[in-house]
């Protein structure tokens, strides 16, 4: 095996949120998977807050400095954070991400790492064969379906923390919130390729909670918001303005047919409720309207920050070669510490 | 380098050597240093490796790969933040552009102009589909913006480079170039250009593209014409609804002044769900001037950059002995 003070070819990051197994032994077990993957590696686990109790656990672990580094945010960040907290002290050239806690079979790992080619940017893994009660099984097929519809890329197991990706995916997808779950179809959306690969699921997967109404909308609302940054982010107008369109215009109509019964027919307008509710609506219509152009304002202010494209390379003769567009990065965590 | 040609490419394998060669003949015979970037823009097809074939072959041609399909306006914007020329020339990868129309734009290019934009005077494509929605597209674009230019959907157009690359290109601006600069105090020229069947491959274009263009001008309108001053364009767009407020208000309380008379309930509602439109749109517009004093976007520097070229006339003349502050390789 390599030195693994060398810089490591894989870098593989376990955020540690809510869900937690014996960590010390299962990331024991990633490494050797990863040893029988034969690739030289290093470990970065990103504690999501203080956690006494799991950083005792992984100093008494069998892993030891050399390959495992750990990084403890100074509170609750959420995964998307401790992820980029994790790329950015990742060394490595290409990235990994894990769950802390049993997804996938440990051993199945070589089988994704030897499935990286040269073709691709990223792979996300899809537990498959998997076990789940029908109605865990609806829901989850729902949820897919759902972000299918408003995305109109598919995915078949987005919950599946088990990514690897090149150091570009990792510097161009800025993840906030709960954004991490969406970062393949972010990836692809910028334009790196994306594709599935299937591992055999953990045993111990097994989700022990019971979903709360919150979840559910939490997760809808996730769902929107990747919509609407997939879709829209470079025109709002073209968003907020036809739902403001379809208000107003209602209402407009509404109104219209009321106002035009007032004068031929004689029906008198001051006993209609309904002229508020024609009312309301182009009021609505208007306001969704007003808050798109104010974020077209938004966006042409900044248009010079962002840039729409990324360039795979320059090709010109005497100096073929490849010329990388470094984009700057957008999103910095405060109150990283490193332990060890 | 006096001339960069920038050529977004999407899938456009038929074309891409034709158009590569009669760009250079077109050049050539001018005399003009000059440059060809090909941007292609995540197309499906050979047209990478083709353009890739003829790079090899010609150093004046540089090909960009992007990394997906992104659309015409990022593919112009990649092709412009990487151009070296001072002016840039812009055209379709269909074949439809005429090259050779670019020594002749380049002549009307003198130094009062900015921007020289083609005009296809015969165009030759399909009456309904195409030429239809574009003169809708051109007769609002003049109304909204008070910019009269015929043809702003000819990709063929030349900009000073000093200009273009400062001009924010995002979504689907492309089209508005010539209205948005010259709102801003550029001197557009248009000039007749040739305009070709095309040739290979459908258009890639439909007639859905009118209400998306509807949507964009009034962003543009926003953005440009009431540029420093969005709390005042609010006001004004919440000025009727504070007028139908204050009318409708008036006429709810009317019959109190009668005898036995009762408030008048819709009206009343309708009269406060106006007003409050209008105080919410007057706060959008609040909104919208802490967004531009933040923004990093200073539209009055367009007008400084544009004022510019008038005193340091012979230096930007292309063809002329390269001068002072643009670099040349």
């Amino acid at each position: 095996m390599t030195d693994a003070r060398a810089t490591p070819e894989l870098s593989v990051i376990v955020p540690v949120g809510g869900r937690v197994d014996d960590l010390a032994m299962l990331i024991g077990e990633y490494a050797d998977a990863f040893d029988a993957a034969r690739v030289s590696y290093e470990i970065i686990a990103v504690l999501d807050g203080r956690m006494d109790r799991v950083l005792d656990s992984l100093h008494g672990g069998r892993v030891t400095a050399e390959r495992l580094r750990i990084i403890e945010l100074s509170r609750a960040f959420g995964e998307s954070a401790a992820l980029m907290a994790g790329f950015d002290a990742a060394r490595g050239e290409i990235l990994v991400t894990l769950p802390a806690y049993y997804q996938v079979e440990p051993r199945a790992i070589p089988k994704l790492v030897a499935a990286l080619s040269s073709d691709d940017d990223m792979l996300v893994a899809v537990r498959w064969p998997r076990a789940g009660t029908f109605l865990e099984r609806l829901r989850r097929d729902a949820f897919h379906w759902l972000f299918a519809f408003v995305s109109r890329l598919k995915y078949r197991d987005l919950g599946c923390g088990v990514r690897i990706f090149t150091r570009e995916v990792a510097d161009e997808i800025p993840l906030y919130g709960d954004q991490h779950r969406f970062m393949p179809a972010l990836a692809q959306r910028r334009g790196f390729r994306v594709r599935e690969i299937e591992l055999a699921q953990s045993p111990k997967d097994r989700f022990r909670g019971r979903y709360r109404l919150r979840e559910y909308l939490h997760g809808f609302l996730d769902v929107l918001t990747v919509f609407f940054l997939v879709r829209f982010t470079k025109k709002p107008l073209r968003f907020f303005g036809t739902v403001g369109f379809l208000a107003a215009g209602f209402g407009g109509i509404f109104v219209a047919v009321l106002v035009v019964q007032r004068l031929f027919f004689g029906i008198p307008l001051a006993d209609r409720p309904a002229l508020l509710l024609g009312s309301l609506l182009v009021v609505l219509g208007v306001q969704v309207f007003a808050l798109g152009l104010v974020g077209e304002l938004i966006i042409f202010t900044h248009a010079s920050d962002m840039k729409e494209y990324t360039i795979r390379s320059v090709i010109q003769a005497s100096e073929t070669g490849t010329d990388r567009d470094e984009e700057p990065r957008t999103l910095r965590q405060p109150g990283e510490r490193i332990v060890r | 380098m006096d001339l960069s040609v920038v050529v977004p490419l999407y899938n456009e394998q038929e074309s891409v050597e034709l158009l590569h060669r009669r760009i250079s003949d077109a050049l050539h015979e001018s005399g003009l240093r000059y440059e060809i970037l090909f941007i292609d823009d995540g197309s499906k097809d050979r047209t990478l490796a083709i353009a890739a074939a003829v790079a090899a072959r010609d150093p004046r041609l540089r090909v960009i790969e992007f990394r997906a399909n992104y659309g015409q306006t990022p593919a112009m914007a990649a092709g412009i933040d990487l151009a070296r020329g001072r002016i840039i020339a812009t055209m379709d990868g269909d074949l439809q552009n005429e090259p050779r129309d670019i020594p002749a734009m380049l002549e009307a290019m003198d130094d009062a102009t900015d921007m020289v934009v083609g005009w296809r005077k015969n165009r030759q494509d399909k009456l309904l589909t195409r030429k239809v929605p574009s003169w809708i597209a051109n007769r609002l674009i003049a109304k909204v913006t008070g910019v009269s230019i015929r043809d702003n959907g000819c990709s063929l157009k030349l900009y000073r480079a000093s200009l273009i690359k400062r001009v924010p290109l995002y979504a689907e601006m492309h089209r508005f170039i010539p209205a948005m600069a010259s709102i801003a105090g550029a001197r557009v020229k248009e000039v007749p250009v040739t305009h070709h069947a095309r040739q290979f491959g459908a258009s890639k274009y439909g007639l859905s593209r009118i209400y998306k263009v509807l949507l964009d001008l009034l962003s543009i309108k926003t953005i440009i014409g009431f540029a420093q001053r969005p709390l005042l364009w609010f006001g004004l767009l919440a000025m009727p609804f504070f007028i139908a407020s204050i009318v409708a208000l008036v006429a709810s309380v009317l019959p109190l002044f009668s005898a036995g008379g009762r408030l008048i309930l819709p009206y009343a509602g309708t009269g406060v769900l106006f007003g409050a439109l209008a105080l919410f749109l007057i706060m959008g517009g609040a909104v919208g001037e802490l967004i531009y004093t933040t923004g990093n976007v200073d539209l009055s520097e367009y007008s400084r950059i544009l004022a510019m070229p008038r005193h340091e006339a012979a230096n930007r003349k292309p063809g002329r002995a390269a001068g002072g502050e643009t670099a040349d390789d």
